[in-house]
């Protein structure tokens, strides 16, 4: 693929990433715990690891985040929430993705993802609060990023599959 | 359209769940006791103690930090009512009354928690 051709690319995923990200912080959940969301935008990064991989889908995730904080108006601690999540569950679901794609199914690489994202951001919460207490939330952000990394797994099937048939990539 | 793969990772998931589970009722049991202290913590200071079974009439009070939350307490409960932060999180939480309740507002870094008898406090980590 040309240099020209993947940094359109990789453009149009990021926007589309970036417009995910701002419609999921209209919808409102019922589940009063910080850190619980659609997590849609993990469609672009499963799209990316598959069609790019890790390199790129890192980038589009760090890039992502930088916009949706300053589009959000969430400021920088959203930033460290969203990237540190970010990063984990892009490194997990690439390397699952690279060592054992004809093990894992996308839909398993994406709870994998949304679980180690969901971790990750409570890793910061926990820095950031200085208490371990903030770790009771723990199960429920388990439970939120099994079901939605099962939904995130199931679209981004699709989608993947839909983009093979255009030949774009 | 799963893969054999994909039951190690719902089994790992399904462990993991379970586990975190079991860990969180033995830390609120850990806690439960009658008298219960309320703690709002700002910063990683602790910045106010209310003893929720004292409280006569209900008060609110506001914190102020790169946003501001209002915090309305009533005997024997305490919780978020308003505040100016994008998520509001914390007012969702609604009320809090048990002891190891907690309600975080993470974009002020207020935190607001309900503990056992003040002999309690060691269990606090900094």
């Amino acid at each position: 693929m040309s240099s020209v051709k993947k940094t359109v690319l990789l453009g149009l995923l990021i926007s589309q990433a970036l417009v995910l990200s701002i419609i999921e912080s209209w919808i409102q959940i019922p589940v009063p715990v910080p850190g619980v969301k659609l997590g849609l935008a993990n469609i672009i990064t499963v799209v990316v690891i598959v069609y790019f991989g890790f390199r790129e889908a890192l980038t589009v995730v760090v890039v992502r985040c930088v916009l949706t904080s300053f589009f959000g108006g969430g400021g920088w601690m959203f930033f460290f929430f969203s990237a540190a999540g970010g990063i984990l569950s892009t490194m997990i679901m690439s390397i699952l993705y690279k060592t054992g794609r004809n093990k894992f199914s996308l839909t398993g690489i994406s709870i994998a993802g949304a679980i180690t994202h969901n971790i990750g951001q409570l890793l910061v919460a926990v820095f950031f609060m200085r208490d371990l207490a903030v770790a009771v939330y723990l199960p429920v952000l388990l439970v939120s990023g099994c079901i939605m990394g099962f939904f995130v797994g199931f679209v981004s099937n699709l989608l993947v599959n839909a983009l093979k048939k255009t030949k774009m990539y | 359209m799963l893969k054999k793969g994909d039951f190690f990772i719902i089994l790992i998931v399904i462990i993991m769940i379970a586990v975190s589970f079991v860990g969180v009722s033995i830390y609120k049991g850990w806690e439960d006791d009658g008298h219960k202290m309320a703690l709002i913590i700002q910063d990683n200071k602790e910045i106010k103690r209310i003893d929720l079974d004292a409280v006569d009439e209900s008060w609110e009070f506001t914190v102020r930090g790169d946003y501001s939350n209002t915090i309305l307490v009533e005997r024997g409960r305490i919780r978020f009512k308003e505040a100016d932060c994008p998520d509001k999180v914390c007012v969702d939480t609604g009320w809090l009354y048990k002891t190891g309740d907690m309600a975080v507002c993470l974009p002020n870094r207020i935190m607001i928690k309900i503990e056992g008898k003040p002999e309690d406090v060691d269990i606090v980590t900094y």
